[in-house]
């Protein structure tokens, strides 16, 4: 297994310790473990044929642009592939941290090392992965193995990418069907002439889902001609959420804004989000409050706080403390603004629980969010800051903490126009 | 009409001063000078210039406003040493705007200036402090607060007759302290707002480090900047909006 794949900055040390947190926490996944081990044997036809469902792709980033592109299929019950893949499913049906990995541990990534510029490639190992991934349901495919699979799960520690299981290197992978490709995938795939920003985005307001639209920008099969190559999954991730946010963004500049505070709550999984949308101009921070014992804080003593910050015109520079998470929740709150055609300066904290014991992935911020304006009617405030006031005591570090740490905390952004009397600004 | 010659060095600096904020914007033409006025898309700085008729080598106009592209026109202004001369000729067919610097010749589109965001009024505010500092301080507090923080807070201490600086970081804090020996002038008033560095940093850029500011400030409140430029034939005030916690 190739861990240091998703792991920047860990030591071997740390790298240990969170893998055993993991582990202490889920007696249950390593029993899983030798499950999927055994039915890997019942499954495999002589010693290296796998037949099976695919319903998604894997594109490492480690060696980029020599990556390792793989095609995800389960092991066991090729029948609920579609059950394994990643998406709003998943919180639907109430996954736990169990079931995401129990999902993910269940799909056998067969890869090849595979050069990003694959451009017109629908051929061979390569070709089958595309089609695998344009497809909206997931495709039967045999793969020729070299070898036999290592079980293993592989968690990402920037919680980014959902884990992946097992893991083998294919000689070749045959499609034993005709995938079957949207229409809007095929028109995207057909515009050779299209930048990946406006497909991506094409693809989003014909109703696909971010979760649909990454396979399809990971596989290549976005934008100019000579620019369509394979994209890392974690990258891909991310620069879907950045780039639907700044669509929807875009629709709200001269909108008028929320006509008052309101403050949404959910949890899930271990995570616990307060969105607050206030009245003004467009700003959005995330706060994420990182709990001692919590997976990005295994060993800490107190809180870790993170936090990433954006004003009315955006953010030049890179997202550093909060990642894909910060992307994932603006996702969210800007689908909801978008909906209600309202505009409000947003403050999204995030209080990761001991609880949250494994890295899912970052879909289970997007969902949290997303689902966070479905629960019932929102709380109240005078303004946000009155709205911090009166959730200081839900958590677990004091409003000094969270003034040095957080932008729209110390204070938000006012108009010239608050002090301009009658017409002009 | 609009026909002028200008020190390259007089008109760049004015220019920065509002490209600073926004990328296009209406210059009026005036018998006396010029002047321009601009909020960003956010209305959260703005900037209103005058430069003199004295300013200028020479200086004719009849009157009227035209919308430019900051940053081609400072791209042309460059072309020219900062002694050299800059000569500006609008033609009004064309509706183009002739440059010359010293034989190179060349044109700039203008903005319908329509097509350009409306000028705001200036708000008419009421602020309790003010103080007179160099240009040299407000860079070295500015520059010291963005080590630790992304917002400043510029107060005044009434009672102790001093202007203070505060950046509070994650982890790391900052103050600075002048008093009115530090100062020019200090009329006191108990005044503290806070501001996003990002806006104050643009400003600093556009102010002369051996200006002479006038900054007026108040309670959570815009502050205020002017300093002369072009040796006194002109001037410039910066006007931004706090970030507040009372709203």
């Amino acid at each position: 297994m190739q861990l240091d794949e998703f792991i920047e900055t860990l030591d071997d040390g740390e790298r240990e310790r969170r893998r055993k947190l993991a582990e202490e926490k889920s007696y249950a996944i390593t029993e899983h473990l030798e499950d999927v081990e055994q039915s890997m044997d019942e499954t495999l036809q002589g010693d290296a044929l796998f037949g099976s469902t695919a319903p998604s792709v894997f594109v490492g980033r480690s060696s980029y642009p020599d990556v390792s592109a793989g095609v995800l299929a389960p092991v066991s019950e090729p029948d609920r592939a579609a059950a394994f893949e990643t998406g709003p499913h998943w919180y639907e049906r109430g996954y736990t941290i169990d079931d995401v990995f129990q999902s993910r541990t269940n799909l056998l990534n067969s890869s090849r090392r595979t050069n990003v510029h694959v451009a017109d490639e629908w051929d061979g190992f390569t070709g089958v992965q595309r089609e695998v991934a344009i497809a909206d349901r997931p495709v039967d495919v045999e793969v020729g193995l070299d070898g036999r699979p290592e079980v293993d799960m592989d968690v990402s520690f920037a919680d980014i990418s959902t884990p992946t299981g097992p893991r083998a290197t294919a000689e070749y992978a045959d499609l034993a069907e005709n995938p079957h490709v949207p229409k809007p995938v095929e028109y995207t795939l057909s515009d050779d002439d299209w930048k990946a920003e406006g497909a991506i985005t094409y693809l989003y307001n014909r109703g696909l889902d971010v979760y649909d639209i990454e396979n399809v920008l990971s596989a290549g099969a976005l934008g100019e001609a000579q620019n369509r190559k394979l994209v890392p999954t974690r990258w891909s991730i991310t620069a879907v959420d950045d780039t639907i946010c700044g669509f929807l963004r875009g629709q709200l500049y001269n909108r008028p804004s929320v006509d008052k505070t309101e403050v949404w709550y959910n949890e899930y999984l271990g995570n616990q989000f307060w969105v607050v949308l206030a009245p003004g101009d467009f700003e959005y921070e995330l706060v994420e409050l990182k709990a001692p014992g919590s997976v990005w804080n295994p060993s800490g003593r107190g809180y870790y706080v993170a936090s990433d910050y954006e004003g009315f015109e955006g953010r030049a520079e890179y997202v550093d403390e909060t990642a894909g998470a910060y992307f994932a929740a603006k996702l969210g709150a800007l689908e909801q603004l978008a909906d209600r055609g309202r505009q409000a300066k947003v403050l999204i904290v995030r209080h990761v629980t001991p609880d949250y014991w494994g890295p899912a992935g970052v879909w289970q911020v997007r969902e949290t969010v997303r689902n966070a304006f479905e629960e019932g009617d929102p709380g109240t405030a005078e303004s946000l800051h009155d709205a911090v006031r009166q959730l200081l005591d839900q958590w677990p570090v004091g409003l000094d903490t969270l003034r040095r740490n957080s932008e729209l905390v110390a204070g938000v952004q006012s108009s010239l126009a608050d002090y301009t009397r009658g017409e002009g600004l | 009409m609009f026909k002028a010659i200008v020190s390259a060095d007089t008109l760049g600096d004015a220019l920065d001063s509002v490209s600073v904020l926004v990328d296009e914007c209406k210059i009026r033409l005036e018998d006396d000078g010029l002047s321009i006025r601009a909020v960003d898309p956010a209305n959260v700085g703005m900037v209103d210039l005058s430069l003199s008729a004295a300013a200028f080598e020479s200086y004719e106009t009849d009157g009227g406003v035209i919308g430019v592209n900051l940053s081609r026109l400072e791209e042309f202004v460059g072309m020219a040493d900062s002694d050299q001369l800059v000569e500006l000729e609008l033609d009004e067919e064309t509706r183009k705007l002739h440059i010359q610097i010293e034989g190179l010749e060349g044109t700039l589109a203008l903005i319908d200036p329509d097509s350009i965001r409306q000028e705001p009024d200036l708000p008419d505010l009421d602020l309790s402090a003010e103080v007179a500092i160099e240009g040299a301080d407000i860079d070295r507090a500015v520059t010291a607060a963005d080590m630790v923080s992304d917002h400043i807070a510029l107060g005044v201490d009434a009672d102790a007759e001093l202007f203070y600086v505060d950046a509070e970081g994650d982890t790391d804090d900052v103050h600075l302290e002048l008093t009115t020996e530090d100062l020019i002038a200090l009329t006191p008033g108990d005044a503290r707002s806070l501001f996003s560095l990002d806006y104050l940093k643009d400003m600093d850029k556009a102010i002369p480090s051996d200006a002479e500011v006038t900054m007026e400030v108040g309670e959570e409140f815009p502050v205020k900047m002017h300093f002369d430029i072009a040796e006194g034939n002109g001037n410039v005030t910066y006007m931004l909006a706090p970030r507040i916690q009372s709203d």
